[in-house]
């Protein structure tokens, strides 16, 4: 059967396309993990891996048809409805159900027009509590039916009718929360900076702050910021776990979660930290095991990466790809974290030896695809992220002897040398400054000008500008 | 008549005891010169060949200034009477010409700046007429170290000098010049300055080059920025000829930096152009235009060498060397027309060299076959190149025979830098350290000298601000008032104060040079 969907049209244009599309079967059960989120993210995840796995697609799109059919987003239901019709169109969910579609946009016009309406009421009664109330209505409901950019308009224009800090920070709450669900990551960023600059004190403030480092690793993690991502992550408090709702959304639930948290904070901790580092921020910290203990094999990951193990450790992690690539936010950066941990695997695999032979090394890191170890070693120190010499005649891999001497030595000759010359560059100018000479503009250019601006001259005067 | 000259030119004896004193020696040898500029020209030429002779009087060493005046005009009757036995290479008068240059009193000369250019311009006239240029450089190149060890205050010879190396393509013999820094270019010293202490005249034994070549000293003609620009683009091409890419390329950086109004000139294309190659040739990586230099021209300049900019990108593809060929002859003309056509070869040639030197840093032994595989030639010729590299110490490697076959030769890079044939000792790095601080120290007593002249300058500058402000409507009524202006602005430039009061004992004593001090004094 999933041959026959890998087979289907939708994927095969999604691989022609050179797009991602995810062959093995993941590890995980799909109502379970689904389970774990509600709201938008359940939809997009949903339709994620609906849309990337051949093995999930039907039971993904099937809750996510049923999903949609509850909600008001009319476009959403009817994207995926003909998605599932490419994919398997004797399936009874890809039948478009044209009349609920018709009903529910008629609702839903009708609804906007009578919260644009209320709100005009509002804004002639000068209530600003009211008109408040009638954008953040407004900025619901343009959520509920997908359109971000009016939901994050109608959010922001309730800054004009804030009267306390909590007002002002559940605001830019929830206008994090539309970034979001538009991927933005720049104004996630902004926003959440927003909230964390907002006046709040004490329980309030405390309240927010694990939700804060959660949504602000999420954006790093996204824009390819692995060392500031694993750093909020693994500030990010147990207390997130059961946070109380803020401004009406339940952020572990709806955006992110214990689970996630733990997965993404130690992947990016991996890819961007060194073992000692990881040792003392991530094993070593008691308040992330919380989260840890969520997810054991990432543990096990960090675990073997500090006793050196790295094959290991690449293996664990590569069990999990395709998981990972089932994960909407984690599918787009994955392969360069993954990427980024093997570099670093072999870096530090090789810090104890002066010599490995090229067959060890590609036993211990076994290439995927059709590079060869050589290949990759040799980007590696092109990079310069690998102090090495590859020897092809002997199939070494060779750590360069350091003369730290004769380097130093080298090193002050060759900046004498620079710093000589920029000196003497400098004082030919300034010779010549004080001699007063200089390059000038030809006699020619300058009487053009000269007429150019006499003419400008005359313009002004006679009350033209 | 003759006996008179004679007795004449011999009053003047730098030797003797009178003239111990530097100063007494100083107003002796102005003296001296002002009488023989007064000495009219046919006076010279009497007993000319005959036992009387001057110049067979005098010794061009001792009596230098003397020899000097009776050598110009003799020439210049001979020049006029077109008796070219005398004065062609290896006639009587070239050979006490030539023997002049490189014997004379460098201190002596230091007076008669005037005769000295026209002597030196002689010989590259003589040299011309005869049919044979290069026979004025080691005169010419002798003369100049003579007068000025340092040859680093820039005269108009510098350039004419350039320029019959560069025409005679002898670039070696320019070398022992364009290898000394120009650290001085001739500058107004003002009169009050000249004439001041014991220890600023100009035969002091301590007399910098830039102290005693003026521009009214005579030794130079106006020099104009085209004339330093001109030095320097030569200059490089001369390092070109020797192909010293480096000291080429830091040639023509001091071209790029020289100031300007926001404006770029064709040198400045010219130097600009040559640097982007050679940019290719000196370093592996890519390097910036000296941040002294102005942006605006800079910018001028680049968007007029495009085509050159993208060669020396190709040049960075080492793994598509295709890539250079193809923009190399794509621009053939343009270099033909610029002139540049040799120096894009070299580039061309080079790029082979820049990758192997790339594989060295990932590399510790490399098959010649994988490399002639990916450059695209074969083994045999690699190989061969190889070699050449190696012998002309390009690559700290060696080529080794292996037991197996299918490897055949390997190249096999040294990665300690202090083994095989590029390597160093320790006492090699320290002599090249200690060479480097001699250069420095000297660079540092330029930079003072330099300093001491700006300072000139600005007292200068203050000077032409006062007279302006004389000139000014308030006239001469407001005497007095005209001492609490420069009180004023006294405290309002606080860095200058102290040189204003410095500036004050001088005033009686400029009166006598300085006709515009003059006119307050009397006042």
């Amino acid at each position: 059967m999933a041959s026959s969907i890998e087979q289907s049209a939708f994927f095969q244009q999604r691989i022609a396309k050179g797009a991602l599309v995810v062959k093995d079967p993941p590890k995980f059960d799909l109502e379970s993990y689904i389970a774990n989120y509600a709201g938008h993210t359940r939809m997009d995840r949903l339709h994620h891996i609906g849309s990337h796995s051949p093995y999930l697609a039907l039971d993904a799109y099937r809750l996510a048809i049923a999903e949609a059919k509850k909600g008001k987003n009319v476009n959403l239901y009817l994207q995926l409805a003909e998605e599932l019709g490419i994919i398997a169109p004797q399936d009874p969910a890809a039948l478009t159900d044209t009349t609920w579609a018709e009903k529910k946009a008629q609702e839903t016009q009708r609804e906007q027009d009578r919260l644009e309406h209320e709100l005009k009421s509002y804004k002639n009664n000068l209530i600003k509590e009211s008109i408040r109330m009638g954008n953040e209505d407004l900025g619901h409901f343009f959520y509920d039916i997908g359109d971000y950019s009016n939901s994050h308009k109608s959010y922001m224009k309730m800054r004009e009718s804030c009267t306390s800090n909590k007002h002002l920070a559940d605001m830019t709450l929830r206008l994090v929360y539309v970034s979001v669900a538009q991927k933005s990551w720049l104004a996630v960023q902004s926003n959440l900076a927003k909230v964390d600059a907002a006046q709040l004190k004490g329980e309030d403030k405390s309240k927010l702050e694990p939700i804060v480092s959660a949504c602000t690793g999420l954006a790093h993690m996204c824009i390819g910021n692995f060392k500031e991502a694993a750093t909020n992550f693994l500030g990010t408090l147990p207390a997130f776990l059961t946070a109380e709702p803020a401004a009406g959304i339940t952020w572990q639930k709806e955006v992110i979660s214990g689970n996630d948290v733990a997965v993404y904070g130690g992947l990016c901790a991996l890819a961007s930290m060194d073992r000692s580092e990881l040792q003392a921020k991530m094993l070593g910290n008691s308040e992330f095991r919380n989260f840890l203990e969520l997810e054991p094999h990432i543990r096990q990951a960090i675990n073997l990466f500090c006793n050196s193990k790295y094959s290991a450790c690449l293996d664990v992690l590569e069990g999990y790809r395709s998981d990972y690539l089932l994960d909407v936010y984690l599918s787009k950066v994955l392969s360069t974290i993954y990427g980024r941990i093997r570099t670093k695997s072999i870096v530090q695999y090789f810090i104890p030896f002066s010599c490995v032979t090229l067959d060890e090394m590609s036993s211990k890191f076994p290439v995927s695809g059709n590079v060869t170890i050589e290949e990759e070693l040799e980007h590696m120190i092109n990079d310069k992220t690998l102090e090495a010499r590859i020897d092809l005649v002997d199939r070494l891999l060779i750590s360069p002897p350091t003369n730290p001497r004769h380097d130093v030595h080298a090193d002050a000759l060759k900046m004498a040398e620079t710093y000589d010359h920029t000196l003497r560059l400098r004082l030919t100018r300034l010779n010549m400054q004080a001699a007063g000479m200089e390059i000038k503009a030809e006699k020619g250019s300058n009487e053009k000008m000269g007429v150019g601006e006499s003419l400008r001259g005359l313009g002004s005067k006679m009350g033209f500008s | 008549m003759t006996v008179e000259l004679s007795t004449l030119l011999l009053q003047f004896q730098p030797e003797s005891e009178d003239l111990k004193s530097r100063q007494k020696f100083d107003q002796a040898a102005k003296a001296f010169v002002k009488q023989l500029d007064n000495v009219s020209a046919p006076h010279w030429s009497k007993g000319a060949n005959t036992p009387q002779d001057v110049l067979e009087i005098l010794n061009p060493t001792v009596n230098s200034i003397a020899y000097a005046f009776a050598l110009r005009h003799r020439i210049s009757v001979a020049v006029d009477k077109k008796s070219t036995d005398a004065i062609q290479p290896g006639g009587a008068l070239w050979n006490k010409l030539v023997l002049f240059l490189e014997t004379f009193d460098p201190v002596q000369m230091r007076y008669a700046g005037q005769e000295y250019k026209k002597l030196v311009d002689y010989v590259e006239t003589l040299a011309r007429n005869a049919g044979s240029p290069g026979l004025a450089i080691a005169p010419i190149r002798s003369a100049m170290i003579r007068l000025d060890p340092t040859t680093g205050t820039f005269t108009s010879t510098h350039l004419d000098f350039v320029r019959l190396c560069l025409e005679t393509q002898s670039y070696a013999a320019a070398q022992p010049i364009l290898d000394n820094y120009i650290h001085s270019l001739p500058s107004q010293i003002p009169a009050a300055v000249r004439e001041g202490s014991e220890y600023s005249v100009v035969a002091a034994d301590v007399a910098r080059s830039g102290e005693f070549i003026h521009k009214n000293s005579g030794h130079s003609d106006k020099v104009t920025f085209v004339d330093v620009q001109e030095y320097y683009v030569l200059g490089a091409m001369a390092y070109l000829g020797l192909r010293q890419f480096k000291k080429a390329q830091q040639f023509l950086e001091h071209v790029l930096v020289m100031p300007s109004a926001n404006v770029a000139n064709g040198l400045m294309l010219e130097a600009y152009k040559k640097w982007v190659l050679l940019n290719c040739l000196v370093s592996d990586e890519p390097k910036a235009v000296p941040r002294s230099a102005n942006a605006t021209a800079i910018k001028q300049v680049r968007g007029a060498s495009k085509a050159y900019e993208a060669v020396a990108d190709a040049y960075g593809h080492l793994h598509n060397m295709s890539k250079l060929k193809a923009q190399i002859n794509a621009g053939a003309q343009t270099w033909a027309e610029d002139g540049n056509t040799g120096l894009v070869k070299a580039v061309l040639d080079s790029q082979m060299r820049a990758y192997v030197s790339r594989l060295s840093k990932t590399f510790s032994a490399i098959p010649v076959s994988n490399i002639a595989r990916n450059v695209g030639g074969s083994a045999d010729e690699t190989t061969q190149y190889l070699e050449t590299l190696i012998k002309e110490g390009h690559l700290n490697a060696r080529l080794e025979q292996t037991n197996k076959p299918e490897t055949g030769i390997v190249l096999r890079f040294y990665l300690d830098p202090t083994q095989g044939p590029l390597a160093k000792t320790e006492k090699q790095q320290q002599q090249a350290l200690f060479e480097q601080t001699l250069r420095t120290n000297a660079l540092a007593d330029q930079v003072r000298d330099a300093d001491y002249r700006l300072t000139l300058t600005k007292e200068f500058i203050e000077n032409l601000k006062r007279q302006q402000k004389r000139q000014g409507p308030s006239g001469d009524a407001m005497d007095t008032a005209w001492d609490d202006g420069v009180e004023e602005e006294d405290i309002m430039t606080h860095s200058h104060q102290h040189e204003a009061v410095v500036d004050r004992p001088h005033k009686k004593q400029k009166t006598g040079d300085d006709g515009t001090e003059l006119s307050v004094e009397v006042k």
